[in-house]
């Protein structure tokens, strides 16, 4: 294995501090969460394997605590393997990255067998191939055709906080775009974190 | 390529600011050195871009020399150089010179096509004169001459297809920014990130020239993939009201958002080299500083003179 502080870009004798910091600092850049539906989530969990080895490397070395932070890099993605689906032979195709072939049985379907759960597979191969825009009309048309399915809604929240501006590029409701937090940064990741509790079936804001 | 691609002044480090100046004096040498000193009119941040990204994927040896600049020759400038004998150096600022000058031709052609004879006159000129550059680049480079006559043919049938939508005419941009990344990995894996990068790339600097467009396109009732999109047709031929100018500005922010978002796993993945903190300024802050000047400052027309 590389040298773990080569890793982590620190050098041998940095403080405890330094180091957790490179690593927060990385595991930030390489978690799961930013590649959703990435083609490079693959090799964006390889690295965050590696910096997770070489931080349980140096904390082991220092024998001071046990490794926290991040687990494992498990894949993320919006679709799933679905027991009750009725296009599993799509939903695999497109968990194994095989976009063309998924598209192919998506556009074979008759227009007026096309439910909900159509609309979001097509949205998620578009949105792997990078077309956004129709993505997100397909998302929309997915929520709308079955409103309370979060697997659907999901898809459609991270579409629009993209365009929010929240995972990069500008949002002109702040006043600065170099680093700081103002109550709408405060507001909007409270709004994304009671996003992420309700998919997984918790809540964090009730009223909404 | 329209120029957008900058980086974000105040947030470079001063040694970054320098080098990035010198990879632009050297790019503009190398045209000159290359393609003939009328072909430096080609030069562009664009391509600087290509070849910060050339030069960062194997970190090229370079070395900063203090030369007279080619065009005032009362300034000296620091340039960087191509360290001696290091061919992968010299290769990544021909290979944006040649990228320069392909890209510059076709869209003056481009030009010619939508404009009247005499506006087109000074068009037809350039393009005449830069016939021997065009064709030195194209057979020095004939993968890139290739992918961006692939480009301008997806262009023109994506215009004219029945159904316009944002995506199919900004994917042949992403899909020739694709190609012309891509090509500068090695490995799978760099190929696959570079490959990303170029996409999302391609596709923002395509919307970004459209929303950049679209005041004028719809004054002179030019083809703007956003006029359908927003329903704007009601308008062709003269100016949009404040309110619906304003909707438009943030909406087609958004779109540029989405590309910025999907580009960004790319942008961390790359590999970390000489002038990796200059291409991080340049995609996360430049850019979104870029939509900012554009569509919500409008400084352009603030300097032409037109209220705003």
């Amino acid at each position: 294995m590389a040298d773990p502080y080569k890793v982590l870009g620190v050098s041998p004798s940095a403080t405890d501090e330094e180091v957790k910091d490179a690593y927060r600092k990385l595991a930030k850049k390489y978690h799961p969460d930013q590649y959703a539906d990435s083609p490079l989530a693959e090799l964006a969990g390889e690295k965050m394997k590696e910096i997770n080895e070489a931080y349980d490397t140096i904390v082991a070395q220092r024998k001071n605590r046990t490794a926290g932070g991040y687990a494992s890099a498990g894949g993320y993605g919006h679709v799933r393997g679905s027991g009750r689906s009725g296009f599993s032979d799509v939903r695999s195709y497109i968990m194994a990255g095989r976009i063309a072939d998924a598209e192919q049985l998506l556009n074979g379907v008759p227009v007026e067998s096309r439910n909900a759960e159509w609309y979001f597979l097509k949205g998620s191969v578009l949105y792997r191939r990078g077309w956004l825009e129709e993505a997100k009309e397909h998302f929309t048309r997915a929520c709308q055709m079955d409103p309370g399915n979060p697997e659907y809604q999901a898809a459609l929240n991270q579409a629009m906080n993209q365009r929010s501006g929240v995972y990069g590029g500008y949002n002109p409701n702040m006043n600065t775009n170099v680093g700081g937090c103002n109550t709408c940064d405060v507001c909007n990741s409270l709004i994304c974190a009671d996003c992420c509790c309700e998919c997984m079936g918790g809540d964090l804001i009730p009223c909404c | 390529m329209f120029g957008y691609v900058r980086p974000f002044k105040g947030e470079l480090l001063v040694k970054e600011y320098d080098a990035y100046k010198g990879v632009y004096c050297q790019l503009c040498r190398a045209i000159g050195d290359h393609y003939g000193a009328l072909a430096r009119l080609a030069l562009s941040y664009d391509c600087t871009f290509y070849a910060l990204l050339a030069l960062n994927q194997k970190n090229a040896s370079v070395r900063a020399e203090k030369k007279r600049c080619t065009c005032n020759l009362m300034k000296k400038c620091t340039y960087v150089c191509p360290a001696n004998g290091d061919g992968y150096s010299e290769a990544c600022f021909h290979k944006a010179a040649a990228l320069c000058v392909i890209m510059t031709v076709h869209k003056l052609r481009d030009n010619i096509e939508d404009e009247s004879f005499f506006k087109g006159l000074a068009a037809r000129l350039l393009c005449g004169l830069s016939g021997r550059a065009m064709k030195k680049a194209s057979a020095d480079y004939p993968f890139m001459a290739e992918a961006v006559q692939r480009m301008m043919d997806a262009q023109h049938a994506a215009e004219h297809a029945e159904r316009v939508s944002i995506d199919a005419c900004s994917a042949p941009t992403a899909e020739l920014l694709e190609t012309l990344c891509q090509e500068l990995g090695e490995t799978e894996a760099d190929k696959a990130v570079l490959g990303q990068l170029g996409y999302f790339l391609g596709r923002w600097v395509y919307i970004m020239d459209a929303a950049d467009d679209l005041p004028e396109d719809l004054r002179k009732k030019n083809f703007n993939p956003f006029v359908e999109k927003l329903g704007l047709s009601a308008y062709l031929g003269g100016d949009l009201p404040q309110e619906q100018r304003d909707a438009a500005d943030r909406e087609c922010n958004a779109v540029l958002n989405g590309s910025l978002a999907r580009m960004r796993p790319a942008v961390n993945l790359l590999p970390e080299g000489e002038f990796t903190g200059i291409i991080e300024n340049i995609l996360n802050l430049g850019l979104p500083e870029m939509q900012r000047e554009i569509l919500f400052l409008h400084i352009k027309e603030k300097k032409h003179g037109r209220s705003v």
